[in-house]
């Protein structure tokens, strides 16, 4: 008895966790089908703080512009000024929990940053960055 | 009717004339109409809306105290018909009006002219305030056109009253130079000298001890949010209604930028922007069909056209029927109500350009951008001011 609440409670605790892992790796399971190999948190990080220079405006993009190179540090939007959450899971455990919520982003805010989407290996290294921080 | 004739040799006393109340009814009906006239500014609206309160309760005191109150103050001491007004005037150009303890003739008319039109005022003020502003104990009794009306009538009215407050005022001038009197000392002092035998009133410190207070207490109740407020909760004097709301759409267009609320558009300008979703002023908002048409069915049915805000209503009929303009801050009304703000006001760090409306509206989110509602930054003020 007392031990299935003790079990029921941690399966409880852990949903959050579950979550997370359930929504990296099923995603990460998708760019693998798409072509994508050995995701890698250094390649992440590094298209992270990479510069892309915008075709149209010439300005300089990069992930960091709004995220900050800091992921532990909340951002703000360069277009908007708006507050943006930090990155890190582990400061902020709603991060990397809803497949819908990342693909949507990866879509807009690489067509922003990249001015094309993300190949399915460049999400996958982001997300192999991003998951452990 | 005490007159006096000046004849040499007669003993003069000093007379009690105006009693505290009336004293304090006069000075402080001059300040709330110098207040509200100062006060014209939005961002002022409770101190102007305090003043037009006040100025109503004064004038409904006064108008009692006109029967109950000492003898110089009571209507019938200075009910003068207007042919008594026309024979003081001639008396005036002649240099020798006859002197009144009381009102004489052609002041008692202004002093009826003003509390008619100070009470017109007030009650036109409380029109424009419930129909433009959906605000006080009137709110929603006029539609936003009737209540536009009310305003234009209250500022008529205003400038009316100034022009018989200035008449008034050069009436005092003229007697105090004529009869050699200061009538100015006398409505702060209460006394006027007469020869002996002329009454003297009640000065009824009591009754004008309890509208001191009174007044002090209703502005204290009134301000009192100033004096508690913090930088992280400002103070909102007005809070207007709680308009329509959605999660879905405060969600996914509150992730960027402030979810601007949907009356701040016509309907017209968000079907074209949930049409083009795919390019949202560079961004490709990349929503799922489903959410588009539940969006974009919030944003229509609570559009600009619905008039649920002032605001709404006027950016509305600032904008051509033919034209679809995808930016709020491209409306004729916005550009209008924002044309004096400089370049380094949105530059500034604080201020992060003209779509975040949240810097300086601390109603934003809500949506109902109240006129007082409006706060900028406090050193952005400092850099507003310096230009
Ligand atoms: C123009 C500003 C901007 C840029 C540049 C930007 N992002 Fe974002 N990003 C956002 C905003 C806004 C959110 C959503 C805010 C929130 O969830 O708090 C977001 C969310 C995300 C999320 C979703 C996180 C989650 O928990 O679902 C991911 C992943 C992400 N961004 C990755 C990136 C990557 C990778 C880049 C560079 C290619 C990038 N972002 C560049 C603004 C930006
Ligand atoms: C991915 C980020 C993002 C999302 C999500 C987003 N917007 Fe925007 N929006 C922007 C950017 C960037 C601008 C342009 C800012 C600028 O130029 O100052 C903008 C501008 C606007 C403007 C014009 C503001 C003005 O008056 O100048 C409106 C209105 C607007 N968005 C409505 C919406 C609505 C409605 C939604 C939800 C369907 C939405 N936005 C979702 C990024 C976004
Ligand atoms: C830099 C500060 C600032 C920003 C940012 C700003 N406003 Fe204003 N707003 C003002 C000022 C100042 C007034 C004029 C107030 C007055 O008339 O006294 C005003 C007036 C208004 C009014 C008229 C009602 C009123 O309060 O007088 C509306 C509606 C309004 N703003 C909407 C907006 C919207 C919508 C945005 C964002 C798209 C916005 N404002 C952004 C400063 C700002």
């Amino acid at each position: 008895m007392n031990r299935k609440l003790i079990g029921v409670t941690a399966l409880l605790l852990s949903i959050p966790f579950y979550a997370q892992a359930d929504a990296v790796s099923d995603l990460e399971a998708e760019y693998q089908a798409q072509g994508g190999t050995n995701f890698n948190a250094t390649a992440g990080e590094a298209l992270w703080n990479k510069e892309f220079i915008d075709a149209k405006k010439g300005d300089k993009r990069s992930c960091t512009k709004c995220h900050t190179a800091d992921l532990k540090k909340p951002g703000k939007h360069a277009r908007t000024g708006k507050a943006i959450e930090p990155m890190a899971p582990t400061v902020n455990p709603k991060r990397l929990t809803e497949v819908k919520q990342i693909k949507k982003w990866f879509v807009r805010n690489c067509k922003w940053t990249l001015g094309r989407e993300c190949t399915a290996q460049e999400k996958g290294d982001f997300l192999a960055y991003l998951k452990n921080l | 009717m005490t007159q006096r004739k000046r004849k040499g040799g007669v003993r003069e006393t000093k007379v009690r004339v105006w009693d505290i109340p009336i004293r304090l009814f006069h000075w402080t009906l001059a300040s709330c109409f110098v207040i509200a006239w100062f006060t014209l500014d939005n961002r002022y609206l409770d101190v102007h809306i305090f003043a037009g309160y006040l100025m109503g309760g004064l004038i409904l005191f006064r108008l009692l105290w006109g029967f109950i109150g000492g003898p110089y103050a009571r209507f019938r001491d200075f009910a003068f018909n207007y042919s008594k007004v026309q024979n003081y005037l001639k008396d005036v150009l002649n240099k020798h009006p006859p002197r009144f303890l009381g009102h004489n003739p052609a002041g008692s008319w202004a002093i009826y002219l003003l509390l008619g039109l100070g009470l017109s005022v007030v009650i036109t003020g409380l029109l424009t305030f419930g129909g433009e502003e959906r605000q006080g104990p009137l709110a929603g009794l006029l539609n936003f056109p009737q209540g536009r009306f009310a305003h234009e009538l209250h500022e008529w009215l205003s400038w009316l009253m100034l022009g018989v407050v200035i008449i008034h005022v050069m009436g005092i001038l003229v007697e105090s130079m004529l009869h050699r009197e200061n009538l100015v000392v006398s409505m702060l002092t209460g006394f006027k000298t007469s020869a002996a035998g002329a009454i003297s009133t009640l000065s009824h410190w009591k009754i004008g001890a309890t509208m001191l207070v009174a007044i002090i207490t209703a502005g204290l109740f009134w301000f009192q949010g100033h004096l508690t407020e913090t930088p992280e909760q400002l103070y909102q004097p007005f809070h207007g209604p709680a308009l329509p709301d959605n999660s879905l759409w405060r969600e996914e267009c509150g992730a960027c930028h402030l979810a601007f609320h949907p009356s701040l558009l016509p309907a017209r300008s968000w079907r074209a922007m949930m049409q083009k979703q795919a390019s949202h002023f560079g961004e490709d908002l990349f929503l799922e069909q489903d959410a588009v048409n539940k969006i974009e069915t919030f944003l229509v049915e609570n559009a600009a056209e619905q008039g649920l805000t002032e605001a709404a209503w006027k950016i509305n009929r600032s904008i051509p029927q033919t034209e679809i303009l995808l930016r709020i801050t491209e409306t004729p009304y916005w550009i209008k109500k924002h044309q004096e703000i400089s370049d380094a006001v949105w530059e500034h760090p604080k201020v992060n350009g003209k779509i975040d409306c949240a810097a300086c509206h601390i109603d934003a989110a809500a949506g109902t951008f109240e006129d007082a509602a409006m706060h900028l930054p406090d050193d952005v003020e400092a850099t507003a001011t310096s230009e």
